[in-house]
């Protein structure tokens, strides 16, 4: 139990480090994991940094691109600089005093991204790997991270017209939602739990029938989570497999994906252009969970975690309408299964305020760890953003409300183009509510601000 | 003697059916000079526009077409490097290198200026819509069919077109762009430096397309280059395999 404890509560720190709200257990796996990587010993960080040492090698020894006859190949990358500012809830129920997710308050970041690619025939290969050189502060102290890992790397055989091969590190991601992704086992939160930081992809083999431009077939073995597996390797040895079908004005897919010892994930996504300026769309998934955290609606009752959860469909449903300015504005529902009633949510609460440090940081550590990705059950979503294909700079304006307990957040992100390399960009993220309701129970302000320059 | 008329009336039905030029196919042959019809084409476009005084930063795309889809790339300017502008029959997508995934778009989302999808990608107005010839006009010295195109369907980017195409180089020269309303929205020109060859033929090939807005002063002009026709995997427009 200790140790349970301990690694949730360590997982739980690894979440927290970043700008999230209450974490998804695998997100937050993947985030902590990528934390750990500071307390582990140097060798680890020098570790990663070989597993880069090719593909950087690469990109110092090519030209930017490369063509002959039968081979092309072309390296290109960005280069961030940004600092953040977060403001932790000191009177937090989750997290008294910043004492368990030990929020980083401020934070300065320097990161690398290269785009790698080549070609020879029927081969493509394609890398992007990233260096990070990070320095956290808060209250409880500082530290500084390495990391240089490879974030998505594949290799593409095209065997006939219609067959595809490919092996690496590849972002399984699908379907149209912006705030969940329900339809996607492996990537439900769609990189929303950290903006800045880039999604990692999963170790996979896949292969693809691809017979016209209307359909695709895939099956894929997921051989590890990728970059961000820890000690429990989430999706270590999955089948997945993706059906796809574009029509005239519309776009589908259904997904299924299957562990051993865990039920069978169901996703489904559909899109339908209505007219010019008008997208439909949707999202299902039908699941169930891992180290599930049980919340009983009486308070009385402990915590528990049940080994596997029973199934819960999540779904999603959205709408955009782009203005003719290139504005689009959109609009999305999410009904979370796998969230708390409104009586388990305020046991949850109830609970977790009882804790009273240290005895109870086991505790806060499960019910932060291992709680569903989002606590309720109901959500709005809203988003209002320029054309993203603008060359003069990027903005975008989101609120989320929780229709449970009644909390917003309101997000902004902006990118200012200074020339044609060179881009400022600031993320605000301001949740509204008490220390009991989802979004405003562990942050009261989030702000970062950047500079992005393209290389070569 | 009635027999005789019928006949000599026949006849000169029977002449003017050959005579007149079907407006299908000088679509037709029109889109292969702007890459319809085709197996697959790729193709440069350098992307320069104007709203009023203020110039746009100038964009450079490399874009893969077939019939029903085509991925656009963006070259230039170096921090757009690598977003890709995926469309499949009137499905879109935009994606950039680290985005967590694939953003969905409607198709009234355009690129810099004035140039939508429906712009840089291949040309098939002789599937896409219903052609009429209306006359000819002398344009600019050179004469042309006058064309009325009305949509077939709603995948189009434009209601009506109004095309003016060469009669001796078969070529669309001119191109009048309509909303449903009827409004005029904007005009195009085309010019004709570049060469294909296909089929053992050298086909002329747009090099130049300029766009002037109709309800403001703003210009886009396009520049096609590295032509080349080859045969394009589907799977290069399968979302799922978009690198």
């Amino acid at each position: 139990m200790k140790d349970t404890s301990t690694n949730l509560l360590h997982d739980l720190i690894a979440a927290l480090r970043g700008t999230r709200n209450l974490a998804y257990p695998f997100d937050m796996s993947r985030l902590l994991r990528s934390v750990r990587l500071v307390l582990k010993p140097l060798a680890t960080v020098f570790r990663g940094a070989l597993k880069c040492l090719f593909p950087l090698a690469a990109v110092s020894a090519f030209p930017a691109a490369y063509a002959d006859s039968a081979s092309h190949g072309s390296w290109d990358g960005v280069a961030y600089a940004y600092l953040g500012n977060t403001a932790p809830c000191m009177d937090s129920v989750l997290n008294p005093g910043n004492q368990i997710a030990r929020l980083v308050e401020h934070s300065q970041t320097a990161e690398a991204r290269f785009n790698l690619k080549a070609e020879h025939d029927q081969l493509r290969l394609a890398l992007r790997p990233i260096v990070l050189w990070q320095q956290d502060r808060n209250t409880l102290g500082r530290q500084t991270r390495h990391e240089a890992y490879l974030s998505q790397g594949e290799a593409q055989w095209r065997m006939t017209e219609a067959w595809n091969l490919a092996a690496g590190r590849e972002l399984l991601t699908w379907g149209p939602g912006q705030f969940r992704s329900p339809a996607n086992p492996f990537f439900f939160d769609n990189g929303r739990s950290n903006p800045l930081r880039e999604l990692s992809g999963l170790d996979v083999v896949k292969l693809s029938w691809t017979p016209d431009t209307r359909r695709t077939l895939s099956v894929a073995r997921i051989a590890s989570t990728g970059h961000f597996a820890g000690n429990v390797d989430t999706w270590r040895d999955t089948w997945l497999l993706k059906a796809d079908r574009r029509g005239d004005a519309w776009a589908g897919g259904l997904a299924l994906a299957k562990k051993g010892g865990q039920g069978m994930f169901v996703g489904a996504h559909l899109q339908y252009t209505l007219n010019d300026a008008l997208l439909l769309y949707g999202e299902l998934g039908s699941s169930t969970r891992l180290d599930a955290l049980q919340s009983p609606p009486d308070p009385a009752q402990p915590f528990s975690i049940a080994p596997e959860s029973g199934r819960r469909a999540n779904e999603l449903l959205g709408v955009t309408y782009t203005f003719m300015n290139g504005q689009s504005l959109a609009g999305e529902y999410l009904h979370h299964g796998h969230g708390f009633t409104t009586g388990e949510r305020g046991a949850y609460f109830t609970r977790t305020a009882s804790a009273v440090l240290p005895a109870g940081a086991a505790t806060l550590g499960m019910a932060l760890g291992t709680a569903p990705p989002l606590l309720g059950r109901d959500y709005l979503h809203v988003v209002w953003q320029n054309n993203p294909l603008e060359n003069e700079g990027y903005w975008r304006l989101m609120w989320t409300h929780n229709l449970g307990d009644g909390g917003d957040e309101l997000s902004g992100y902006g990118e200012y183009t200074l020339s044609g390399r060179t881009s400022a960009f600031a993320l605000a993220v301001l949740p509204r509510g008490g220390v009991r309701q989802e979004f405003s129970a562990l942050f009261s302000r989030m702000v970062t601000l950047g500079l992005k320059v393209a290389l070569p | 003697m009635k027999t005789l008329l019928k006949m000599i009336l026949l006849m000169l039905w029977s002449a003017a059916s050959i005579a007149a030029p079907d407006a299908q196919s000088i679509v037709q042959r029109a889109d292969r000079a702007r890459g319809g019809a085709l197996p697959g084409i790729v193709w440069e476009i350098q992307l320069n526009s104007r709203e009023g005084d203020r110039v746009a930063e100038p964009q450079r795309l490399e874009v893969r077409a077939v019939n029903d889809a085509s991925v656009a790339e963006v070259l230039e300017p170096a921090r757009s490097k690598g977003s890709k502008l995926l469309q499949v029959e009137r499905n879109m997508w935009l994606t950039r290198p680290g985005l967590s995934k694939p953003i969905p778009i409607s198709p009234r989302q355009r690129m810099s200026g004035q140039a939508s999808n429906g712009d840089i990608a291949a040309t098939n107005y002789a599937l896409d819509y219903e052609a009429k010839l209306t006359g000819e006009e002398n344009l600019d010295g050179e004469q042309c069919y006058v064309l009325d195109l009305t949509a077939r369907h709603k995948r189009t980017t434009y209601d009506h077109i109004r095309y003016w195409v060469s009669v001796p180089r078969e070529v669309a020269v001119k191109a009048e762009f309509y909303s449903l309303s009827g409004k005029l929205l904007k005009t195009a020109r085309f010019e004709y430096g570049n060469t294909i060859q296909y089929e053992g033929r050298r086909i002329p090939f747009v090099s130049k397309m300029t766009i002037k807005d109709a309800l403001m002063d703003a210009e886009t002009t396009m520049a096609f280059g590295a032509v080349k026709v080859e045969m394009i995997p589907p799977s290069e427009f399968d979302l799922g395999q978009v690198q």
